[in-house]
């Protein structure tokens, strides 16, 4: 895809600001190019969500946007992602700030090893110096922004472990708002979870949009639909097409983007 | 209100001013952590490297003054400082040699009953009961060695075994002499003994990682248990079983509290294994504190650099085989 | 049924017969053992093993000073060696995961973690005792140190890789710095592994003579002194093991039998906590 069909989708509102722009990315697992030339925007307070066939690239790209790939040797990426107009593949930027800012949630619940409440005020210590009453209240805002507070506020000392894997994940959710970052990266957060957690973990999604930038990885077209405004598609490490959610799966420019989303392959 | 608390302090520039005096703080915590750690690391190649450096150093005087013949003298004379390293060689070789022979046979026998015989229920127990043998202070298995083994080999064993072959051309002079108790044949009982859990309980691993459907497919053909252990499972283990004995082996060579207090403490290399000897390492127990004397003192340094080397050869290849095994059930 | 079928049917029952046959005697050699270890053990067992020092040749007395200075020396052993050996193992499965220094020091690490613990002896005898001009508990201490150090590495590095990489990646992801997700994610996971390495390191080291004996040497008398020769159990059951004494023969059973308490007790602990570990 050219850089001008980006340039399309970026007319439909004037009101929609960029917070993340990713601009010929490559990316690299050893000698293997894993993404070919990517572009795509990611607009403020708004859903995106990267679909595609497994191995098409989309969780590869996701990693890039917080440059987790960098815990891995032998792992590389190159062109332009600009946060802010920022270029964070710069060698130089400092990665926990960027972290910080761009918080993750992933596949499975990850609670840490510790308490409900320390699961969130641990991330939250390391960069503020909060009293105790802040610091509750902080746990709390956090818990009730990812819609868990009701289910645990009688039992925050006990183990994050000890919660249902719905729950789990809303403790994850609320662990990453608790650091106040500006965008968040869910990949497949839903794809272990049962039907009941899913619909509350969307339903979330949905509310988060209004104070954060979000992209979201799904291999579910339905849920693609339901939480997101808009959609890229990709395929074979190449974005093939990117627009607002409801004209990719009603009026797909690209042949390719059809038979998937018409479960032609994939 | 908390949300309020949330959202409106986002991106801002106050909490991103926190955020960078957090994040100098933690590139300096980070920087010295990953630096004590690989030192650490390091440290370990350092240990190894300066305990050969210092036994090279603590040996050269004995082995400049006596060279290569210091490997095939049996003098052992403080007097005289006449000093030869050939008899605790030769007991430290023997005493584990025959250990070996008793204990690898024996162990793999408990190895197969583990994993093949043994009733479910009692599995785990008995083979959590060999493992923890298995980290049983050697002198335990020393003093039991000169309290119990010893006088019983005196009265019951060695008497009978000098009897049997008296008249046996080669073997008389193997189980010759009178019966002392102690000495090679006793040690080399205890070592036995004393790696036996430890066999037992590698081998049972290394059994344990022969794929079940190997084994089904071969008892689908008609195999009886023995064709399967010797035709499947011993090829596919094969090497780990050498692995593990080899570490026993390293173990048994090493040994010095069960040997040091059977083996009576002689620098003669005898024709019977019923007679007393010596090994490197309790030569170097017995007499190391007691050593007076420069050349004396580096005699004993330059046994326990020799058995140092012996053991890191016996280990390293070990090593190399139980980890060529790893890998096979990686693949 | 033909006769070849027969003749392999009675070879398998006679090697299966031998597999029987050596459990037995392993463990019946392992049983008798342990019977005559814990018989003369409690025989010559009273309180004056707790409340009195070794005594002189032909009289009673007990192991005070031995014990404690097997406790003092084994904390100061375990103080030096199990940091560094933490340290090492957290190098190895942390930041230096798949680097030719990794490979190296594992391999190397499982060699020193079977070398005969005689030569450690020697070793600290070298660059301790004999620029200090004398024995102490501080070689001692050193010696089982270095004993302490490859048990610890190397637990310290299976449990380490044990924990699961998306636990590491989801601390990252909240901006941790890696030294922060080691210490407050990846040990936390690794907890009750890495107590078991130590546990293991602990055991290993209570009953080990070899390097004391020309390290710390022995002491008769009480002593809390670290710059001087101090008893300690199993040195002090080799001495008097060896020696034609009623008294300090039944004295050594006895510090054989709590030795063997004190290992099997620990390797215990460390096997329920381990398993523990495992049923999560």
């Amino acid at each position: 895809m050219t850089d001008s069909a980006v340039q399309d989708v970026a007319a439909p509102s004037a009101k929609l600001a960029e917070k993340m722009s990713v601009r010929s990315l490559d990316f690299y697992y050893g000698d293997h190019r894993a993404l070919k030339s990517v572009n795509v925007k990611f607009y403020a307070n708004q859903v995106t969500a990267l679909i595609g066939p497994s191995g098409c690239g989309k969780s590869t790209l996701l990693r890039v946007l917080n440059r987790m790939y960098d815990l891995y040797p032998r792992q590389r990426a190159e062109g332009e992602v600009l946060l802010d107009g920022e270029n964070i593949l710069d060698p130089k930027l400092d990665l926990n700030s960027l972290r910080a800012r761009v918080g993750m949630v992933f596949q499975k619940p990850t609670p840490f090893p510790m308490s409900i409440y320390e699961n969130i005020a641990f991330g939250v210590r390391l960069y503020e110096k909060l009293g105790r009453a802040d610091m509750d209240e902080r746990v709390e805002a956090a818990l009730r922004g990812a819609a868990l507070w009701d289910e645990v506020k009688d039992k925050l000392t006990t183990s994050g472990l000890s919660l249902s894997g719905g729950q789990q994940q809303r403790l994850c959710i609320a662990r990453t708002i608790a650091i106040k970052p500006e965008m968040i990266l869910f990949d497949e957060p839903a794809s272990a979870l049962d039907p009941i957690s899913t619909a509350k973990i969307e339903e979330l999604i949905d509310e988060l949009r209004a104070d954060y930038t979000i992209a979201i990885v799904t291999h579910n077209m339905q849920q693609a639909v339901r939480v997101s405004q808009f959609t890229a598609f990709m395929y074979l490490g190449e974005l093939v097409e990117f627009d607002q959610t409801d004209r990719i799966f009603t009026a797909p420019r690209e042949r390719r983007t059809q038979d998937y989303i018409t479960g032609r392959f994939g | 209100m908390s949300e309020a608390t949330l959202s409106s302090v986002a991106g801002s520039a106050v909490v991103n001013a926190g955020r960078q005096k957090a994040l100098r703080r933690f590139e300096i915590g980070d920087r010295i952590f990953r630096v004590a750690t690989r030192s650490s690391a390091i440290a370990v190649l350092v240990l190894l490297g300066g305990v050969i450096v210092s036994l090279v150093q603590g040996a050269s005087p004995a082995l400049s003054k006596f060279g290569f013949g210091f490997l095939i003298s049996d003098a052992w004379n403080p007097v005289t400082e006449k000093f030869g390293a050939a008899p605790a060689i030769y007991g430290t070789l023997v005493t584990s040699f025959i250990a070996l022979l008793i204990a690898a046979p024996v162990g793999f026998g408990i190895a197969v009953f583990l994993t093949e015989l043994c009733p479910y229920k009692l599995r785990r127990p008995i083979g959590i009961a060999v493992e923890l043998l298995a980290g049983i202070p050697s002198i335990i298995y020393g003093i039991w060695g000169m309290f119990v083994l010893a006088p019983f080999l005196q009265a019951h064993v060695q008497p009978a075994l000098i009897a049997t072959f008296a008249d046996v051309p080669g073997l008389n002079r193997l189980f010759a002499g009178p019966p002392y108790g102690i000495g090679v044949l006793t040690a080399s009982f205890i070592l036995a003994i004393m790696i036996l859990p430890l066999i037992s309980s590698i081998s049972r691993d290394v059994f344990d990682t022969v794929p079940h459907v190997l084994k089904e497919a071969a008892f689908g053909i008609g195999c009886t248990r023995w064709e399967v252990i010797r035709s499947i499972v011993a090829p596919y283990a094969g090497v780990g079983l050498v692995g593990g004995v080899m570490l026993a082996l390293g173990r048994a060579l090493g040994e010095t509290m069960a040997v040091t207090f059977v083996i009576g403490n002689a620098h003669k290399i005898h024709a019977s294994i019923l007679g007393p000897g010596t090994t490197i390492s309790a030569t170097i127990a017995n007499e190391f504190t007691e050593a007076d004397g420069a050349i004396y003192t580096s005699s004993l340094i330059a046994l326990g650099l020799l058995l140092f080397l012996i053991t890191f050869i016996v280990l390293a290849i070990s090593r190399l085989m139980l980890m060529r095994l790893e890998g096979k059930g990686a693949r | 049924m033909s006769r070849l079928q027969a003749s392999r049917k009675a070879r398998s029952a006679i090697v299966m017969g031998l597999c029987y046959a050596s459990a037995g005697l392993g463990l019946l050699a392992l049983a008798l053992i342990l019977g005559t270890l814990v018989w003369n053990g409690f025989s010559g067992f009273s309180l004056s093993v707790f409340t009195r020092m070794t005594p002189p040749p032909g009289s009673a007395g007990g192991l005070l000073n031995a014990i404690a200075g097997s406790l003092i020396m084994t904390f100061f052993g375990v103080l030096i060696g199990a940091p560094l050996g933490v340290f090492a193992g957290t190098y190895m499965a942390e930041y230096g995961r798949d680097t030719h220094l990794t490979t190296v020091v594992r391999f190397i690490n499982d060699v020193l973690l079977s070398a005969p613990s005689i030569v450690i002896g020697l070793f600290v005898y070298e660059i301790a005792v004999v620029p200090m001009g004398h024995f102490s508990a501080i070689a001692g201490s050193i010696a089982l140190a270095l004993l302490v150090v490859p048990v610890v590495v190397r637990t310290t590095e299976d449990m380490l890789n044990l924990v699961p990489g998306t636990l590491r990646e989801a601390a990252t992801a909240l901006g941790l710095p890696r030294a922060m997700v080691i210490r407050h994610v990846a040990y936390k996971a690794a907890r009750s592994g890495l107590i078991t390495g130590l546990l293991l390191a602990i055991a290993r080291i209570s009953g080990e003579t070899a390097p004391l004996l020309f390290t710390s040497l022995n002491n008769q008398f009480w002593s809390s002194n670290l710059n001087a020769p101090m008893a300690s159990l199993p040195a002090v059951i080799f001495q008097f093991a060896m020696s034609p004494y009623k008294e300090w023969q039944a004295l050594a059973w006895v510090g054989a039998l709590l030795i063997t308490f004190a290992v099997l007790t620990l390797s215990i602990a460390a096997r329920v906590l381990g398993s523990q570990r495992t049923s999560q």
